[in-house]
Formats: C-alpha cells, structure tokens, sequence
C-alpha cells in the first residue's frame, strides 16, 4: 500500500470575526496557497484574503455585446435579405420593432453564458471528487463553523509548522487532509453499463420512429387529412341523389355566358351567322391555343382526325375532308357550339369569341393543308 | 403596539437562532414524512389537475373550437390567463432581483419561494398561447431556426416577442434560482446519511465546497444576474402588454400600458405569494425566519403598486375623455357601464380600493385579514386583464361586428388545471428541496458577519 | 455622533448673486424683445427647476417611507434643494399674463370652430389652469415645510415620534405629489400640442423629476462631502447607492420614452404621431438623436460599471450631464410648438442662469440657517455606519 499523499491541513474557527483575524494572520505569515471555505459569504474575507476582484463582469460584458450584435445582425439579414415583406406598412428595417427581441437576446445570452463560465472556468465545475469532500471539515464548514486549509503545494509547506500555528491562532479541531488515490480500474466496459447504453439506443430510436411515422399521422395530428368535406368520385351521406354539388337554380346562367340561339338550328345558322372577327395574328394566336386544348385531343394537332386518345373514344373524320373545306363559317361554328352526333357542344367551355377564333384557326389549317402550286410560287417572289 | 426604534435595524431572522438551528428548521420538511395536511392538499390539487387534464384532452383532440372565443372576441380566457400567470410570476424576480439591488434584507427569507414561484407560474402561463396557436405539437415554428419552407418568424411581431421575452424569463429566472441553490445542494449533500439522496445532491451541487475564492464570484454573479433579472422582468409584462398596445383598438392602445401592466403584475405576484407564505410559515414553522415584519412589508408594497394600478386606471380614463376621441371614450363608458360592468366593479374593489385596508398597521398585521385581500388583489388582477381584453375586443369600432363572450366549460377547466399545476409544483416543492436559502440566511442574522468597528 | 458645522464660504452666495442679476437681466431683455420665445423658455425653466426642486422632495419623502438609512446623513441637502419650490411658483407667474402666446387652445375662435378643442374645454381653460397651479404649488409647499419643520425641530428634541410623524406624512405626499407632478405636466407642456395626448406622459416627467432631483443631490452631496462640509463617514459605499440609483432610474427613463415612442410608431395613429414628426423634422432630427446620446447613452456607459459609481469625480461629471440633459428634455418637449426647426440663443440661456443662482442662493442661505446633516435623526448612526 502506497503511502497517501497529504492535500492540506485544515483548522476550524468558531464566529466569523475568528475566521477574519486567522485569514488576515495567515497572509501576514505567507501562506498563499490556502483557502477559506464558510457556510455563507463572510463581508470583508475576500480583503484579508487579498483577492483579486472578480472578472466576470468583464465576461458578461463581452457576451452580451455578442448576444445584442448578433441577434440585430440575424433580424436584420432575415428582414431585409432573406425573407423581405411588407408588414403593417413599415420598412424592412424597423428597428424600434428588433428593440425588444434584441433586448432579451442579450440578457439571455449574457446570463447564461455568465453561469455556465463561472462554474466551467472560474470554478471548475463539476468537481465531485475532490479531496475536500467527504471529510469531517468539510461537513463543519458545510453547516456552521468557519475554516482555513493550506494546501500542500504552498512554497513554504511544512506540516508540523502548519499544525503549531493554527493552535496558535486559536484553530479547533485540526485536520490532515489526504488526496484520494486514483482509482485503478476504469469502470467503462462494465457489462451493465453497456447493457444500460444499448438499451437507451433502442428506446430512443423505437420511439423517435413511433413519433415521426406512426404518431403524428393519427388524429388529431393528421395534418388535416381527415376532413369533413365531400371528395370527388365518392358518394356523398348528406343528399339522397348521392352528389356532393348541387346543380344550380332552373335558368340559372354563368357569368359572362351567352345562350346560343340557333340550337338545333344549322340552317338558320349557316345562312345568319358570319365570323365577326379579323384575320389577324392575335386572333389565329388565340384560336391556336383554344384548339389545342379544346380540339386537338379528338382531331388531332393539325385536324386530321388522328386523335390522342387511343380508341377511348370514336375517331372523328377529318377536317380537311371537301365537305368540310366547303362549309361556310357559321356551319363550323355552330357545330362547335350545338355538337354533332357523338361531338358534344362546348359552349360552356369555350367563350364565344374563342369559338369564333378557332374557326379562323381551322380555315388556316385547312388551306395549310391544301397547298397550290401557285402558293410555292407566291412565296418565291 | 410597540413603538419602533428607529435607531436600531429590525433584524432579518427572529430570535438569534445559530447556523445549524437554522438548517435544522429549513430541513425539517424534507427530512419528515408528508403530514396529513399535506396529503390531503395534494389530493385536492391533484384532483384540479385531473380534472382540468379532461378539458385539456377535449381541446386537444377536437380543437380550440371548444373554447368560447369567438369572431369579435378572438382572445378570451387563454390570453386573460397567459397574463395572469406570467403576472404572478413577476413577484418572484422583484423580490429575488429587485429588492436585492435595493438591498432590502427581509427578502432572503422569501427569496427562493417566490422565485421557485415564479418559474411554476411562468409554466402555468406558458400553457395558454402554446394551446391557443391551435395545432400545439408545432410550436417549434415560433422559434426562429432554418427550415426547409425557407421562411421565418415575423420579427416585428409583438407576439414573437413574447416568445423571447417568456422563454428568456424562464430561462433565467431558473438559473437564478439554480444558482442560489447551488449552496444548498452542497450542504444537504454533506448532512444526508441517504445513498440515493447523498448522489442526487451530489451531482446537482456540482462539487460547492463553500470555498471563499468561489463565493467571491458567486456574490458577483448574483449582482450581475439581478442587474439582468431587474431589466428583464419589466420587459417581459412590457411585451406582454404591448401585444396590446400596439393595436389600434380603442382601451387597448395606450402609452401607459407598459408601467401599468409591469406594476399589475407585481401586485397579483405580491398577494399570491404572500397567501402561499401564509401557508408555508405555519405549516413548516417558519415563523421567526419568514416574520410577521416581511408579511407586513409585502402588504405595504401591495399598497404601493395598488395605488400604481389605480393612478393608471384613472390617468386611462381621463385621457380617454381628453383625447376627444369618440372610440376611446365610449369603451371607457362602455368599461363602467356596459355590459361587462360588473367586471369592471369587480376590478376597482379589488384592486384599488381593498388594499386601502392596509394603510392601517393593525390590518396590515393581521393574517387572517391580509389573506383575504391577497386573495382580492388576486381576482381583481385576474378580472383586470378580462376587463382589457374582453372589453375592448367585444365592442370595438363598428357596431355591427359586436358581439358578446362567454367562457365554456373547457375554459373553466383549463383554468382550474393550471392553477393545480402550480399549487401541485409548490407542494412538491416544498417537500424536496429547502423552501428558505439556507446559505442566505445564516448570512443575515445577527451576529453572521463580522463588526465593521475594530474589523477592519 | 461628532459633527462641527462648516460654514459655506461667502464666495459661494456671491457667485448665487451674480448669476441671479445676469439671468434677471437676460431674462427682462428676451421678454422685451421676444414675448411669446421668452414665454416658452420661461415653460422649459419653470419645469426644469420644478424638476429638480420638487424631485428633491420627492426623494425626502421616499426616504422616509421606505426606510431607507444609507441616505440619511444626506437628506438634508435634498432638503436645502427643495426649499427651491417657491421659487418655482414665482418662476410660473410670468406665465400667467402671456398664456396668449403659449396656448392654442386659449384662442376663443379656434376653440370656436374645432369640435376637439371644445370637448376638452372644460379641462383646458385659463381659469381652471391658474386653479391647478396655485393648488398644485401650493399643497407642495405645504408638505415642504411640514417635512423640514419636522426634521429641524428633531435636530434639537431629538424626538423619535417626528420621524414616525415624517413616515406618515410621505405616506399621504406620495399620491397627491404622483398626481400633482402629472397634472404640471400634462398642463404646460402636453396641452402645448392640444391635440395630441399620452397617457404615460405623466410618468415620463416624474420619472425626469425624479432624476433631476437625484442628479442635483448627488452633486451637492460629493462637492460638499469632498470638502469636508458634511462627514467623514460618508464614503464610498454612499456614493455607490447614488451612482445605482442615477444608473437605474436613468434606464427608467429610457424604458419610458421607449415604450411611449414604440407605441405610438407602431400604431401609427396620425393624431399621435404628428407629435413625434414634429420632432423628425427640420434640425429637431439632430436634436433628438442628440437627446437619446446626453439623456440615455452617456450616463449609462458613464455609470456601468461598479467601480464608476463610486468614483466621486465620475459621480460629478455624470451628475451635471444628467442635470443638463433635463434641461435639454425639457427644451426637447416644449420648443418644438415655437418653431420648426430647434433654435438657439440667447433666450434659452437667461433662465438657466438665473435658476442656478437661484438654487445656489437658496441652499447657501439655508446652509447657513441649519445643520447640514440632520444631527437628531434617529437613523443617523446606522446611515452613517452603512455599508454595502
């Protein structure tokens, strides 16, 4: 058995003026590795101890300019950089507005970084296994005496020396101190203390995996997904026809809709309507357009009757059949708007000037189609 | 009555009890058996948080929809008691912080009580406006942090800034009071003969070995978090109030609302934790380190802000009718005379004039009587926000969007659990750790610090 | 307890004299040339000394009623400061022959045809006015000369009950002061702007009042005491609780103006804001980001740190940019109405003079008259034994 090494040496005072005049005594002898632990802070010990002020001050004062910096800087990047709107009128950089955030961002982060320096670096916390603890000292100064101790590494270290001097100012109860012996065997691949770490992993992990899949997907966390609303193609609780919408009021009209009044009249149709728009560029845009949507699926691109559909539906004839290329504007338009055997009407989908616009658009596929060459001719010149 | 010496100063603790008689009588709560009282106050509160836990359960699964807001009146009984709560809080840090800088000694025997108060109220209050975003599993939004929706919280917000100002409050108000326990840690540490307790206190102490090169830095600290705490705890009922004050609602905007509302707070703080000492100094025979004089003191602050509240009441009126503003005046006409008139009554008699009592030192002395003001102060501060919010918010600029608010059930209930969380907080606390600073303590009795004269 | 009084030398009345005779003539001289510009300083003046004199006697009361032992070998400076307050009524009476030119609202034929105006009649009226002020003035002096009989009659019997008697007495000043302070206010400088109006606007001068006065006492205090005039007790600790205060209510302060500013920017209500765009507008811009540098930031980082609060110097500096600050607040709230853009000559400088020759005056005058310390104070010893 190795012999214990000695920490320091350890007196206890009764009051606090005894404690005062010990300290005061002690640094008039020269010690100076020692220190003095009482139950509550005595006024005045940190003078006879001859202590330097404590810089903390000066810690909090550097994070807290930190703190106000950077939350000034973030609101100010966020607001004017990254995710500028206009809120209640103000300019992007409203600063009477970033006061307050600003304001608890430096108590905050000033307070917390104080605390956490003060026990990390001033202290050197935490701290259980020093050699203090658990002594008879210790638990005296914990409750109600006052102590001194001289640690062993002072420059003029001797026990016995020690020893005289505090029955000489008048120290109770002293006491050698011993340094804990390093603990031989380090305890970390203790089989309980693995078992104990796995077992954590798979909790954690079982339950993170229950929250983020399973969990937030039951009500009421369903991201609104269960709602009591009427879905498409699903039969609706409410009305005995099954349907979710309603069809409107008899005679009701749509907004901006123009009945067609030559139904299932082509001939008045052919002789009475003729197309009122231009040829012009805007207006063959806007026929293009509305025929690729509306026609080209069944008649194909250019009118040929090649439709997309892939025998969903009957292919239609072509457009570019003579009997077509013969029919006088109003025929087409009014097959458009009335429908033609299979071909339902479309004039709640398309307006009635697009309808117009495409007949136009139709004329210039059909001669597109129909090429002279004469045509090749013109063009030349 | 006697009469006071004015030379001489009132000690702190009564009677000149040593250092270990004094830890002997913090401890006796933690070191005895739940008595009957105990138990039985337990149940109760326990029972309050059962049921409220029904009223948050029916929130929580079909939505605030069960509360009574409603269209005019979007804030209701969650906002009345957010501030209410955070309100309470606020006692804590004046009488830990404040009265600290202030060095007003009679604060070290309720210091840690009032603050421990504070961080279970400012819980309680945290509850309300985490509901009443409506889906409460995402208030993670409310904190600014880089999402992959690329968008951030509203800075210019009064309501994010309530978010910074409780959760820094918080956060504080909990170091603070960790620090302040520190101490204590290391001396239960050293006293207990319990295994189990001896690690417990032994991690939480951190390894405080009372050391005066620690204690050099711990008084410090204590300065520097006072001179952040002092600040902090006016901001955070600042805050609060402007969530209001930056409207445009009539008797919701006004300049006084920020002093107004931070002395509001402090007066319900007050009364609440002087009816909770009550308890604690009978209950763990406390009495001659909680003293009648410190209860006294706490009613003659009481007074001090009441009469705050009531030149802020007044001056709002007044301004109200000066402003020449038609809005202004009618919901100060509507306040007193309206439909939500015995509210407003309620509110004055509480507030303004119970406290009157206290000019008298018989009164001012008197347990059973200051209880029963504290216990007003209490509903009048809480009747003093319904009257803000409900008020203004059901009666505002167009009469056709009136409308009136009436509380549910559901709010009842959340209410009820919110004050069983606190008192069942309190009552755990009171049992596991020392409700006095033991180390603060020993310092302030007589005979603790050494004789300036001949000292030094 | 071993006090000797000290004579103020007579140097220090004579300088009291002289700037009295120069402010009177500067003052006779603008109200000459310039009526209406010499009535709105005469308004800056008459709240600046009321902020110091009444500030003074606030701080009495308020230690009285909180107990407070570390400031009394110190009270009666406040006191000597305080006498000051019927100074301050005669400071007004000028006033009181041109409301003409300070007051919009004494227009009839404005008031006429502005349906605001008249609502608020019943309020803002010249007769009512000179009620408020005489009143107002009034119940201060009273409570001035209950406090300092008191407090003078104890120096010789001694009496405990006196100051029993004091603690009750601030008990009942503090409200009526509260009010008092708010409604000068409210008077002569927010009625200037008829128009506008905030309810903290009372608080905001109480809270000036109360700096005014600590900042005035405070350097009274470290002048005499580093001369000897008062005790050698008073020392570092003392000078730690004045450099505390003056920093705390100096955040006050900044916290007040803040939030009334935040308030009415935000809400952006253009009968509130108009007080403000007075105040951004023209050289007032300059002015009042000069404001928020003399009256919040210099003090502040002039009084961070501990070691600063007790440095008597420091304490001097600080405390005479405080005082000079207040003026400036004051000249910040009221000549805005005068002009456009801020203004200054030789109207603006008469009246300080004379009100430092005036305090000067008082206090040598009543430094002469009593103890300067109060040596019957049953707190005496402790304060003097005070430390932190």
């Amino acid at each position: 058995m190795e012999e214990k090494k000695i920490f320091s040496i350890a007196a206890l005072f009764d009051t606090p003026d005894d404690i005062t005049r010990a300290v005061k005594e002690t640094t008039a002898t020269g010690y100076t590795k020692y220190d003095v632990n009482t139950p509550y802070p005595v006024h005045g010990m940190e003078k006879a101890m001859k202590l330097k002020p404590s810089l903390l001050g000066f810690i909090t004062f550097v994070i807290g300019v930190g703190g106000a910096t950077f939350a000034i800087l973030f609101m100010s990047w966020v607001t004017i950089v990254d995710y500028p709107l206009v809120i209640g009128g103000k300019p992007f950089f409203s600063w009477p507005a970033f006061v307050p955030i600003t304001f608890e961002v430096t108590v905050l982060s000033a307070s917390v970084g104080t605390v956490v320096a003060m026990i990390a670096l001033f202290f050197k916390f935490p701290h259980n296994s020093h050699p203090l603890h658990d002594t008879n000292y210790m638990r005296k100064v914990s409750s109600d005496k006052f102590g001194i101790n001289i640690v062993a590494i002072d420059p003029i270290f001797n026990e016995d020396k020690i020893k005289e001097f505090f029955k000489k100012i008048g120290g109770k109860e002293i006491e050698t101190i011993y340094e804990e012996p390093f603990p031989k065997e380090i305890k970390m691949f203790d089989k309980r203390f693995i078992g104990a770490l796995i077992l954590v992993m798979l909790i954690t992990s079982g339950v993170s995996y229950l929250v983020l899949n399973k969990l937030l997907y039951i009500q009421p966390y369903s991201w609104m997904s269960e709602q009591d609303k009427g879905l498409p193609q699903t039969k609706s609780e409410v009305f005995s026809d099954g349907f979710t919408m309603r069809q409107p009021v008899e005679g009701t009209i749509a907004r901006d809709f123009i009945p067609y009044e030559y139904k299932g009249m082509k001939d008045s149709a052919v002789i009475n309507l003729s197309n009122p728009l231009p040829y012009s560029k805007q207006v063959l845009a806007i026929g293009k357009s509305r025929f690729d949507t509306y026609c080209s699926p069944c008649h194909g691109y250019f009118g040929k009757g090649d439709t997309r559909l892939r025998d969903q539906f009957p292919k239609p004839p072509t457009l570019h059949s003579d009997k077509v290329r013969n029919w006088a504007d109003g025929n087409i338009y009014h097959v458009i708007t009335n429908g033609q055997n299979i071909m339902p009407s479309y004039e709640k989908q398309i307006s009635r000037d697009d309808r117009w616009a495409i007949v136009h658009y139709i004329r210039v596929l059909q001669r597109s189609q129909n090429a002279k060459d004469s045509d090749f001719e013109d063009s030349k010149k | 009555m006697t009469a006071i010496d004015y030379t001489q100063e009132v000690p702190v603790v009564e009677g000149r009890p040593t250092a270990g008689q004094i830890e002997e009588v913090v401890l006796i709560p933690m070191n005895t058996k739940p008595g009957k009282v105990w138990k039985v106050l337990i149940t109760i509160t326990s029972l309050m948080l059962l049921t409220g836990t029904v009223a948050l359960g029916y929130t929580f699964y079909y939505g605030i929809g069960m509360w009574g807001n409603n269209n005019p009146v979007g804030w209701g009984f969650d906002i009345v008691n957010f501030v209410f709560w955070v309100g309470i809080g606020h006692a804590g840090t004046l009488i830990s912080a404040i009265l600290f800088l202030l060095r007003q000694r009679w604060r070290t025997g309720i210091a840690r009580f009032a603050e421990a108060m504070t961080i279970f109220a400012v819980m309680c209050a945290g509850i309300f406006p985490a509901l009443h975003t409506g889906r409460f599993w995402l208030d993670g939004y409310l904190f600014p942090y880089p999402n992959q929706n690329h968008l951030w919280v509203n800075f210019t917000s009064p309501l994010l800034w309530d978010v910074f100002a409780v959760s820094t409050y918080f956060t504080v108000s909990l170091i603070f009071w960790y620090v302040g326990l520190m101490p204590d840690f290391a001396t239960l540490r050293d006293r207990t003969e319990n295994k189990l307790r001896k690690t417990i206190y032994t991690i939480f102490s951190l390894g405080w070995r009372h050391s005066t090169r620690h204690w050099q830095h711990y008084e410090k600290i204590y300065v520097i978090l006072a001179g952040f705490a002092t600040p902090l705890v006016l901001s955070v009922h600042t805050i609060v109030s402007f969530d209001f004050a930056v409207s445009v609602i009539p008797g919701w905007h006004t300049t006084i609302f920020p002093p107004y509302f931070v002395a509001g707070a402090v007066f319900s703080g007050f009364a609440m934790v002087q009816n909770v000492l009550i308890f604690v100094r009978q209950a763990f025979n406390l009495k001659h380190i909680i003293t009648l004089n410190h209860l006294e003191k706490m009613n003659q602050v009481m007074i001090v802000v009441g009469m705050i509240v009531g030149y802020a009441y007044s001056m709002e009126f007044f301004m109200a009718w000066y402003s020449g503003n038609d809005f202004e005046m009618f919901t100060f006409i509507n306040r007193a005379l309206g439909p939500y008139a015995w509210a407003y009554w309620i509110m004055i008699t509480c507030n303004v004039l119970s406290p009157q009592f206290f000019w008298f030192k018989k009164l001012r002395r008197s347990i059973p009587f200051m209880f029963i003001i504290g216990v007003f102060v209490n509903i009048g501060m809480w009747f003093e926000r319904f009257v803000i919010i409900v008020t203004s918010l059901s009666r505002d600029f167009l009469p056709a969007s009136w409308g009136m608010y009436t509380p549910t059930i559901h709010d009842f209930g959340i209410l009820v659990f919110s004050f069983g969380l606190f008192f069942t907080l309190i009552l755990l606390f009171v049992k596991s750790l020392p409700v006095v600073s033991i180390a603060e303590v020993k310092a302030v009795v007589d005979g603790a610090q050494p004789l300036h004269k001949g000292g030094h | 307890m071993d006090y000797q009084k000290k004579e103020l030398p007579k140097k220090f009345s004579t300088i009291g004299w002289i700037l009295v005779l120069l402010g009177v003539l500067l003052v006779v001289i603008s109200y000459l040339v310039n009526p209406m510009r010499a009535s709105f300083n005469n308004v800056i003046a008459l709240m600046f000394m009321a902020g110091i004199s009444v500030g003074a006697l606030v701080l009495v009361a308020l230690e009285h009623l909180s107990g407070a032992v570390w400031s009394t070998p110190m009270r009666r400076v406040s006191e000597f400061l305080a006498a000051s307050i019927p100074f301050v009524a005669v400071l007004g009476i000028p006033l009181l022959f041109n409301l003409h030119g300070l007051f919009h609202w004494t227009h009839t034929d404005v008031v006429k045809s502005d349906a605001i105006l008249q609502g608020k009649s019943p309020y803002l009226n010249t007769e009512f006015l000179i009620i408020r002020y005489v009143v107002i003035f009034a119940i201060l002096i009273l409570f001035y000369f209950i406090f300092t009989r008191n407090s003078r009659k104890q120096d010789i019997t001694k009496d405990q009950n006196l100051t029993k008697r004091n603690v009750k007495i601030s008990a009942a000043f503090m409200p009526i002061a509260a009010i008092g302070i708010s409604f000068l206010a409210i008077d002569w400088m927010m009625s200037l702007e008829p128009h506008w109006y905030s309810t903290i606007f009372g608080i905001y001068y109480i809270t000036a009042t109360l700096l005014a006065g600590l900042a005035a006492t405070t350097y009274a205090v470290v002048s005499l005491n580093e001369k000897g005039y008062l005790h050698s007790s008073i020392g570092a600790d003392h000078y730690y609780s004045f450099g505390a205060l003056l920093f705390g209510i100096t955040n006050f302060w900044a916290y007040i103006a803040f939030s009334q500013f935040l308030l009415i920017w935000y809400a952006n209500i253009p009968e509130e804001t108009i007080w403000f765009m007075m105040r951004w507008s023209g050289g007032w811009k300059y002015i009042t980001i000069a404001m928020i540098v003399i009256r919040f930031a210099i003090p502040y980082f002039g009084l961070l740190t501990a070691q600063s609060k007790t440095d008597p110097k420091r304490l001097k500096i600080v405390a005479v940019i405080i005082l000079l600050a207040h003026l400036f607040d004051m000249y910040w709230l009221v000549m805005p109405t005068y002009d456009d853009t801020a203004v200054f000559s030789f109207y603006e400088i008469g009246f300080p003079v004379l009100i430092i020759g005036i305090l000067i005056l008082v206090f040598s005058f009543q430094a002469k008259r009593h103890n300067m310390i109060p040596i019957g104070d049953p707190k005496l010893q402790r304060g003097l034994d005070f430390h932190l």
